[in-house]
């Protein structure tokens, strides 16, 4: 379940995100009228319009009930996006550098990202090494177990 | 009973004992990854089932195959490029699926991107209804829909398939107007049949041969009679010109050599030639094909023509 | 005779292939991206080379074990392990973050066995009449029923019951995106060739659910579940009070479950939610399902379990599977020359019986497997240190999503949808409406064109879509779930001294 922190970003994200899902269904309708199939249309159009329906009337009410609920809350914002670009940026080396060292290259900014106590020599070296089994072991069972063609 | 435990036990064992070796094996030469681009339980699925057998017995390799849907087989073809093209990796291909995506949008890849070496069975069209159905013949079914056009319903896989060209085709050609429902797969179509959702369905002759005695097959594509069916006429025979079906065979990536090519062509083509494997697909109402990596080029360009004739006369490309 | 099978089942040798199955069918469900289908695959060479029964019995043993197993990830880390089971994060989750997450687990497996077990026994004995139920199901009725999994929306997103709606349709217009399944389009992939395969269910489900919470993780000091200081005796007993006093509920979670299996094309995740679905509607007002209430993970786990008897009655009688690893099943069977259909049970009797009972005590084996496991898996949740936890969760997401199509694109969009569903989850837009609409778009969409081209060919539309019996009853019951909450909200209103 959402967190229902009282945040003052909470009002404008929300008349922004549902703004978001307006504009999305209306690029989806666009996009309908360029199908062959009428098949093909009824569905994502009926859908795209009651996106925008519900979205509109989400924008309208909390615009005239303005609400704080929702927000990022408190939280470190350098450890969230180190994580995500640390797996964009693994998952992307893929086909470059095959899996076992871009899995290393998520792995550590992962590790880097989530790790709120103090690095020490110990520390560091029981990490990386867990984190060397975890990616062997799991290469090992989808390549050669599962036949995974990984590269 | 406890000497057959025994015998278990040892059966046990050995599969351990070949999976363990096929670990090793794996960085020596390894294992084939047989890649069907669509889900499995399908007529792609089960033919390539029964060749992983043959293959294990004549070649002594395992034929490992995987599943990967998607875009109606698009995703897996676009990605077949991308794959090694030493041999160690093959995939399965279908007409008219490799020649109408293309030709409809940007799908990632192109026909000539395949480098198909064997197209080794077909799936003939056939139109398929209920055990109890009133349609007796194709001509009872024929006659019904000039009677009341559009109110014949028939169910098939997709559309811009081999069962949604040979609807259009062959209303075109009894002069007939009847409903097409599109289907997620024949399995989908066949319970729509049976349930009595629809009147009729446009499928393959391995509909009838699973289903047996529950349905009615009126005519199939083919040449000549299925010898699974010597009772069923072909659509031939009863005046019209329709033979064909979805077409299946196997790639390599385009950059794969010629000797690799040549080896799997003739490796398929081995397994294609045992009687043991040729009875077992047409019990199970395959036809076969034999088109080998030599003969490929005459045979695509035909099938393309045709579809593509087709595809565009109904409308699903411009 | 029977019996005969049942004793040729209950060989040392198939009783360890059983017990290995759903040990090994454990682990692969309780691994994101990995799946029962992948698993199958590998194994189905196997068959070739041994007594087909004792295959078949090694088959079903992994998928019973890997539907069981999907509800470790759901519960500890709010991801289901596979589609079926999204509706056992609703509540499994919360209970593990308030530290119930032992109990969770144990739930979890005393439900899977119950389900597993009804859905078995249906097969065994009931299997050529239900088999109708799948051939009554028609394209109206996939219609309504996704309707009615979709209602569910509602419930789930109070106080938000737009952006719930607008989350729903989002996810609806996510499943269009690609190749159109059954009608002849490119929809929504604004020319980008990434798009053409679609959002992939599993990959959007890894993302949606797991990648919001690693973000969340990740950001704070604070533990991944909450633990209790003084440390517990084992909780089986706990669970098993618990799960005794739900029987009504487990009961009728495994029939739904058992009659959604039947249906091909439906599945586990439908059953898991339609169970949930009516587990919360008939549920006492002390029960407050979504904030970690017991009952909602019974019902989901028994009803998922419940389908893999259920999707095999399909399977075997009409040679129509359900799911993907009844079709890998069914592909085994044909390749030993056994012939599916309406004659199996009698020509291919002995193979297919000593394979049901060969589900039915790999079903029960699961009982001190699961607890055992479950246990182990949630002990090393909680101990792993948070550091090590979040980047092993990251990359077993990134490997599990590329290995469904060997497709890096796949993982490119897993980690967007992920980023996207974080974002908009803090504004309340909650992931699982997206996955409501993401899982029962394409039912929905299909069962209203197939409807409306029948319904027009027969110029009887109105008939088509409100005339028919079964259709009635699924709409009567959407509007039930619908409409009974808002009326014992209007009633409680009413009389407001009566709640302090």
């Amino acid at each position: 379940m959402p967190d229902q922190q009282r945040q003052p970003e909470g009002h404008v994200g929300s008349l922004v995100i549902s703004a978001l899902f307006v504009i999305m269904g209306i690029v989806a309708l666009y996009d309908t009228t360029g199908y062959y199939d009428r098949d093909s249309q009824v569905f994502p159009r009926t859908v795209a319009i009651l996106m925008i329906l519900t979205a509109g009337l989400s924008l309208v009410t909390r615009f005239l009930h303005p609400r704080e609920s929702g927000g990022f809350g408190t939280g470190t914002w350098w450890r969230r996006v180190l994580l995500i670009l640390a797996m964009f940026a693994g998952s992307l080396a893929i086909p470059h550098i095959g899996f076992l060292a871009s899995g290393a290259i998520a792995f550590t900014g992962g590790l880097i990202a989530a790790m709120h106590d103090r690095w020490t020599v110990m520390t560091a070296a029981l990490y990386a090494g867990s984190g060397a089994a975890v990616i062997i072991a799991f290469f090992a069972l989808f390549r050669y177990v599962l036949h995974v063609p990984l590269p | 009973m406890l000497k057959r435990t025994f015998l278990k036990m040892g059966a046990a064992l050995a599969v351990t004992a070949s999976l363990a070796s096929g670990a090793s094996a794996a960085e020596l030469n390894g294992p084939v990854n047989y890649i069907i681009p669509f889900g499995p339980g399908g007529e792609s699925d089960i033919s390539a089932r029964f060749q992983q057998p043959f293959f294990k017995d004549k070649f002594g390799q395992d034929l490992v195959i995987s599943y990967q849907p998607g875009g109606g087989g698009a995703v897996a073809w676009a990605t077949l490029n991308g794959l090694s093209d030493d041999g160690q990796t093959i995939m399965g291909v279908n007409l008219p699926h490799i020649i109408i995506k293309p030709a409809q949008k940007d799908v990632g890849f192109k026909t000539e991107d395949l480098k198909v070496f064997h197209m080794f069975h077909f799936t003939p069209d056939a139109i398929i209804v209920r055990a109890d159905s009133p349609y007796m013949t194709l001509e009872d079914l024929v006659e019904d829909a000039k009677a009341n056009p559009a109110q014949v319903t028939i169910s098939g896989s997709g559309k811009a398939t081999a069962n949604h060209l040979a609807h259009i085709k062959f209303d075109k050609m009894a002069d007939i107007q009847t409903t097409y429902v599109p289907f997620k797969g024949t399995g989908a179509a066949v319970t729509a049949l049976l349930g009595n959702q629809v009147k009729a369905e446009w499928g393959y002759s391995t509909v009838a041969a699973t289903q047996g005695e529950e349905v009615r097959m009126l005519a199939v594509a083919m040449e000549e009679r299925h010898p699974l069916f010597p009772d069923v006429p072909t659509f031939k025979e009863l005046g019209y010109d329709m033979v064909g079906g979805a077409y299946r065979g196997i790639a390599l990536p385009k950059s794969a050599s010629d000797e690799v090519t040549g080896m799997w062509s003739d490796m398929i083509a081995e397994i294609n030639n045992d009687p043991a494997f040729r009875q077992q697909m047409l019990d199970n109402g395959f036809a076969m094909l034999d088109v080998e990596a030599a003969g490929m080029e005459d045979f695509m360009a035909a099938r393309s023509e045709e579809y593509l004739n087709d595809a565009r006369e109904a409308g699903l490309i411009e | 005779m029977e019996f005969g099978h049942f004793l040729s089942a209950l060989t040392p040798f198939n009783l360890v292939l059983a017990l290995f199955g759903v040990v090994a069918g454990t682990i692969v469900g309780s691994i994101p991206g990995l799946t029962a289908t992948m698993a199958l695959a590998v194994l189905v060479p196997i068959t070739f080379s041994m007594d087909p029964a004792s295959a078949l019995i090694l088959l079903g043993a992994i998928y019973t074990g890997a539907i069981y197993g999907g509800a470790y990830a759901a519960i500890l880390l709010n991801t289901p392990g596979t589609p079926s089971a999204i509706a056992t994060t609703f509540d499994g989750y919360p209970m593990a973050k308030r530290g119930d997450g032992d109990l969770a687990v144990a739930l979890a497996c005393f439900a899977s066995v119950v389900g597993g077990l009804v859905g078995a026994f249906a097969l065994l004995l009931l299997a050529p009449p239900l088999s109708k139920v799948a051939l009554a199901f028609g394209p109206i009725e996939y219609f309504w029923l996704s309707i009615f999994g979709l209602s569910l929306i509602a419930s789930l997103s109070t106080g938000n019951l737009m952006k719930g709606l607008a989350g729903g349709a989002f996810g609806m217009l996510l499943s269009t995106v690609g190749v159109a399944e059954v009608s002849a389009d490119i929809r929504l992939t604004f020319g980008s060739q990434m798009l053409v395969g679609g959002f992939g269910v599993i990959g959007a489900l890894i993302g949606l659910y797991c990648i919001p919470v690693l973000i969340d993780l990740v950001a704070t000091p604070d533990r991944h579940l909450k633990v209790e200081e003084d440390v517990r005796s084992v909780r089986i007993g706990e669970a098993f009070r618990i799960a005794a006093r739900s029987k009504f509920n487990l009961i009728r979670s495994s029939v739904i479950g058992t009659l959604i299996g039947i249906l091909p094309g439906a599945g586990g995740s439908v059953a898991g939610l339609v169970a949930y679905s009516e587990a919360k509607r008939t549920a006492r007002p002390d029960q407050k399902f979504g904030q970690g209430e017991p009952d909602g993970i019974l019902a989901t786990e028994s009803a998922n379990n419940a389908t893999v008897g259920g999707g095999f009655i399909p399977t075997l009688v009409l040679g129509i599977p359900g799911t993907p690893p009844d079709a890998i099943v069914l592909g085994a069977l044909l390749v030993q020359g056994v012939r599916t259909g309406p004659t199996m049970f009698s020509q291919s009797g002995s193979i297919v019986y000593t394979f049901i009972y060969g589900l039915l005590i790999a079903t029960v084996l699961m009982l001190p497997a699961g607890l055992l496991i479950g246990r182990y898996a949630y002990k090393s949740i909680v101990n792993i240190p948070k550091a090590v936890l979040v980047p092993t969760v990251g990359f077993m997401t990134i490997i599990g999503t590329f290995s469904i199509r060997n497709s890096v694109t796949d993982v490119i969009l897993m980690l967007g949808l992920g980023v996207f569903g974080w974002v908009v989850g803090r504004f309340g837009f909650a992931a699982s409406p997206i996955v409501l609409g993401l899982i029962l778009g394409p039912i929905a969409e299909q069962g209203f064109v197939q409807g409306w081209t029948i319904g027009s060919a027969t110029g009887n539309l109105f008939g088509m879509f409100f005339g028919r019996s079964i259709s009635q009853g699924i709409i009567a019951f959407t509007l039930l779930s619908l409409f009974l909450p808002l009326y014992t909200a209007w009633r409680q209103r009413k009389k407001p001294q009566e709640q302090s």
